[in-house]
């Protein structure tokens, strides 16, 4: 039986570039296949050669044992391959079935009218048949993310499609999406399509696929079973070097409080109390750590932190001065460096190039600017530095924002508040979407920050992340404090219940009472956690219950 | 993509250029091309069209083979478009091309420069606003208000010195000081009632237009009416206390010392824009408001700022339409303010592109006069001609797609923007994005292949 998709020998050249170097690969029928890389190791320019997208300077697709050329994804649809894309091409106002059948809706009157219950009719058939669970006249506006892609999926089925392409699909659910995701390949495969999905985490491939391509600058590292591989294999085929899957991070003597957060509440955009009294504090050469399902308040602390929004009530003293009526310019004045969470909206200017992104924040403040202009020349070698130091791809300062991958955009973003010579870095996400080998050294550089006094309130989704790079970590669960406990010693389990707002028999703590808590942890940390990660160590430990005395007494 | 040739440019120069490196300059100078011979293509069917409508004793022009006739000839309405507007540097009916006797400091030139330089400062106005996000539709009420504030100004002051070449110099000066005063005054309100009330600019700016205009009215014809004047108008300020046509005839209602102060004008802006820090949060508040949020740009500041300084440049605009047209305020104000909206739409919004943009409306205003002059085809015909050629300029976009498609400029699935080329159907759009949004260092590399 011949495969569902052979590329053979695929070569993609641009000018000055190659993005896909003599490519072998093939593709079981039936199987999930992830094509797992860092970012820039040409993935997508593969996938986009399968699609139709690009043409390959060398090389042919195979499909079904058929050689092929595709002039167009229109050739790539009608050879039965789909691809759903990171950014959902979905018409908000319109129904789920509508979406659908969008471009090929099935015709009556001589193809003048849309025969809306043939077509309502066949989405409905089909979700069934997949097992989908969709309701057919929902508006997508109205549907989550994860039914969205679903309804991408379906798009591509309806047309067709055997060979499903998905690029980055993880990305944008929540972790029960992503296991309901992973049901939903299970269920294609099973009919016989087969699905190929890009990835840069290897979790992801490991527990979704069946075989797993790795690819390296462009060039096809191996293909190998899911079984039979480890994380840290799969790993050093990804980087080419071993990878230190987790920092190591030194206990070191917190020094004086940079922040202190009292009864802190805030609201979102719609009005909505999204941060519910929390109160913390935090040193110089601290990492605080955040954890917590998205959508918990946490945008909305590190916002009100930073002077990006005004605390509906409660204060926020930085370095014992309140700062409620401070404006957003003063707090980055004054050595606050912030890493926002979302990338497009706040941390690039899109339509700017990396020289003008590279004084954002700095744009008033000497060397970038003097005597009333901006010195370009500063700003490029500022945005050069950046570059080089974080390894932006491509190294081009003159590229607009808009023309990097994500992973590379938030690798100039962390560049740029890193080297604002900061005294507090609150960090939203810093590496989502930055492949390994970047994500290894933007830990190292927040680590060095430690090292050199900075205190560091790190905001992130991902546990081993937070757990690994924190001395205390604070789980936050509907706008409140659900925990703080001692990273080292918490087990992910623990962690897992406190994010879904469980308390822990022996740490009951709330936010009010943080102090509780860390003494708590303290205690408990004679129990090594299973999946613990950093060294639990007693003299960080003595370090940080002087912290908690200090607070009780403030 | 920006700067692709980065490194071999100097700064400055790249950064001029970079508003034009989107498209190549095959497709540029073919898009021109193409909007302005469809543009008169269309507009010599309605010539033609309308002087078959028209009856005249003597047909102004006969078909070839089928020998209808018709009452306007549609190449002599371009012809004298054109080359009237300039004051015929080109011989009419005589042997050899150019006409011997021209000089550029004709009558018509002049009255073509005049309207290029008022609508310097109207393009500028709507242009910086819109550079920080704001629609400023009121450069016309701005623009009164500065006229009457330089023309009061004017007035009041001149008696106090001696007349002379400096004192013309200090008249002029702070005249033109007060029109900004005024007008920036005026562009502050609606500014303000953005920043701190939420209020639509839009509305608001719409609004006081009329406001400006009625009280403008009110005002001369109440206090400051000259004695014995048939028309609502102040009194003339004296003349060495006018922008003076120098070269120029008089008629001509043109100053080149005006033109050269709003090319500085927009020399000024630009460097304002492009390379101050105030610049930098106006147009990062203008593209991203959230980024300059996020990098400390204080937003109700800035469209107070921007609003202020839209509307100081449109009362520029009227100090100059006082003390070099009118010579004094005047109730029947040009629509500048209008027009100025579309020069800086023509523009791309760029300060440097204000300059062709308004020079093109100068050229039709005086081909207008010219076709008027010249010609039995009425004023109106004239106005739909003006509109079409500037209807298909503003339509770079349409062109450039078009070029797209028909494969020239860059090829390939290089840049995000070109890689749709391949599909004319719904895919198209899904490939472009797919290719921008790719999350491969390649998306960028294939966009340097366009160099």
């Amino acid at each position: 039986m011949n495969p569902a998709v052979h590329l053979d020998g695929i070569t993609k050249r641009f000018p000055g570039v190659v993005a896909n170097d003599d490519v072998d690969l093939e593709i079981e029928r039936g199987s999930v296949h992830a094509l797992l890389g860092e970012n820039g190791a040409g993935k997508t320019t593969l996938m986009n050669v399968l699609y139709g997208l690009y043409r390959p300077t060398e090389g042919t697709v195979v499909v079904d044992g058929e050689p092929r050329s595709f002039a167009s994804p229109r050739d790539a649809i009608d050879a039965g391959i789909g691809m759903i894309h990171q950014h959902f091409m979905l018409v908000d106002p319109m129904t789920v079935w509508e979406n659908v059948v969008l471009g090929n809706e099935p015709r009556t009157w001589g193809g003048l009218r849309v025969d809306e219950a043939t077509a309502r009719e066949a989405v409905v058939e089909l979700s069934e048949r997949y097992g989908f669970d969709v309701d057919p006249d929902a508006r997508i506006a109205d549907v989550s993310v994860g039914v969205q892609q679903r309804v991408e999926i379906l798009k591509a089925l309806y047309r067709g499609a055997d060979v499903l392409i998905m690029d980055e699909p993880t990305a944008v659910l929540t972790p029960q999406e992503v296991e309901e995701l992973y049901d939903v390949f299970e269920e294609l495969t099973d009919q016989g399509k087969t699905i190929i999905f890009i990835s840069h985490k290897l979790g992801e491939a490991l527990s979704a696929a069946d075989e797993i391509t790795v690819l390296r600058d462009g060039v096809k590292v191996g293909t190998v079973a899911s079984a039979d591989v480890t994380r840290e294999e799969l790993a050093e085929m990804m980087v080419g070097r071993e990878v230190l899957m987790e920092p190591a991070t030194t206990p070191r003597e917190p020094g004086e409080r940079v922040l202190e957060v009292t009864d802190l509440h805030v609201e979102d955009d719609r009005g909505v109390e999204a941060v519910s009294g929390i109160s913390f504090e935090l040193r110089e050469g601290e990492v605080l750590g955040i954890a917590g399902v998205d959508g918990n308040g946490q945008s909305q602390l590190a916002e009100a932190i930073t002077g990006m929004r005004e605390p509906a009530s409660g204060s926020v003293d930085y370095f014992g001065e309140p700062m409620a009526g401070v404006s957003r310019r003063e707090h980055i004045d004054r050595g606050m460096a912030f890493v926002p969470e979302d990338r497009h909206e706040r941390g690039l200017v899109m339509s700017y190039d990396l020289v003008q992104n590279g004084i954002l924040g700095s744009q008033h403040d000497p060397p970038f600017a003097s005597g009333g202009r901006i010195d370009w020349n500063a700003s490029t070698e500022h945005a050069e530095s950046v570059i080089e130091a974080y390894d932006v791809r491509p190294p081009n300062p003159d590229a607009d924002a808009e023309d990097f991958s994500g992973g590379n955009q938030q690798k100039f973003i962390v560049g740029r508040e890193f080297e604002r010579d900061p005294d507090l870095v609150v960090a939203a996400h810093p590496t989502r979407g930055v492949d390994i080998g970047s994500t290894e050294f933007l830990h190292d550089r927040l680590l060095e920050l430690r090292a050199e006094g900075k205190a560091v309130l790190l905001v992130s989704s991902k546990l081993d992340e937070v757990q690994g790079l924190s001395d205390r970590l604070a789980v936050i669960h509907e706008g409140e404090f659900s925990g703080v406990v001692d990273p080292a010693t918490v087990t992910e389990e623990e962690i897992g219940l406190l994010m879904a707002g469980e308390t822990l028999d022996d740490e009951t703590v709330s936010g009010a009472a943080i102090h509780d808590a860390v003494d708590d942890g303290l205690d408990g940390s004679g129990a090594d956690g299973a999946d613990g990660t950093g060294d639990p160590d007693d003299a960080g430990g003595s370090d940080r219950e002087t912290a908690t005395d200090e607070e009780v007494g403030a | 993509m920006s700067g692709r040739d980065g490194g071999r440019l100097p700064a400055i120069v790249r950064r001029v250029l970079e508003p034009f490196v989107d498209r190549s300059v095959a497709e540029r100078v073919l898009i021109s091309l193409a909007a302005i011979l469809l543009s008169i293509g269309v507009g010599f069917a309605i010539v033609l069209v309308s002087g078959r409508i028209a009856q005249c004793s003597t047909a102004a022009w006969t078909m070839p083979v089928t020998g209808l006739g018709f009452c306007y000839d549609p190449i002599e309405v371009y012809v004298v478009l054109f080359n009237g507007a300039l004051g015929y540097p080109f011989a009419v009916g005589e042997p050899g091309i150019f006409n011997a006797a021209w000089t550029p400091f004709n009558l018509s030139f002049g009255l073509t420069l005049s309207e290029t330089t008022l609508l310097v400062f109207t393009g500028l106005s709507v242009a910086v606003a819109f550079r920080a996000g704001l629609f400023n539709i009121g450069t016309q009420g701005q623009l009164v208000v500065g006229a009457l504030a330089t023309a009061l100004t004017v007035l009041a002051i001149a008696p106090l010195l001696p007349a002379g070449p400096i004192a013309g110099v200090v008249v002029v000066a702070v005249g033109t000081l007060a029109g900004a005063v005024g007008g920036g005054l005026w562009g502050a309100i609606p500014g303000a009632l953005k920043a701190y009330a939420d209020a639509n600019e839009v509305i608001t700016t719409i609004m006081l237009n009329f406001v400006a205009a009625n009280v403008a009215y009110v005002l001369v014809l109440e206090v400051f009416r000259a004695e014995g004047s048939s028309v609502v108008a102040t009194r003339y300020v004296p003349e060495y206390a006018q922008f003076r046509p120098w070269l120029f005839p008089n008629s001509s209602d043109f100053a080149l010392l005006a033109l050269l102060v709003a090319v500085g004008f927009i020399g000024g802006l630009y460097y304002a824009v492009e390379h101050t820090p105030f610049g930098y949060d106006l147009r990062t508040s203008g593209v991203q408001a959230a980024a300059a949020e996020y990098g400390g740009v204080n937003a109700k500041l800035t469209t107070v700022r921007a609003m202020t300084l839209s509307g100081a440049l449109g009362g520029v605009g009227g100090a100059v339409w006082v003390l070099m047209s009118e010579g004094r305020w005047i109730e029947s104000v040009p629509d500048l303010g209008f027009d100025g909206i579309t020069v800086s739409i023509l523009a791309g919004n760029n300060p440097l592109g204000v300059l062709p943009a308004a020079f093109l409306f100068g050229l039709l205003k005086g081909g207008a006069l010219e076709i008027g002059f010249r010609t039995d085809v009425p004023t109106e015909l004239v106005g739909v001609l003006r509109g079409l050629i500037i209807l298909f300029v503003a339509m770079p976009e349409f062109f450039r797609m078009a070029g797209r498609y028909a494969g020239l400029g860059s090829d390939g699935p290089g840049g995000p923007g070109t890689s749709g080329t391949g599909g004319e159907d719904g895919e198209s759009e899904a490939s472009g994005d797919a290719a921008g949004s790719g999350s491969d260092a390649a998306a960028v590399g294939g966009g340097e292949a366009d160099a």
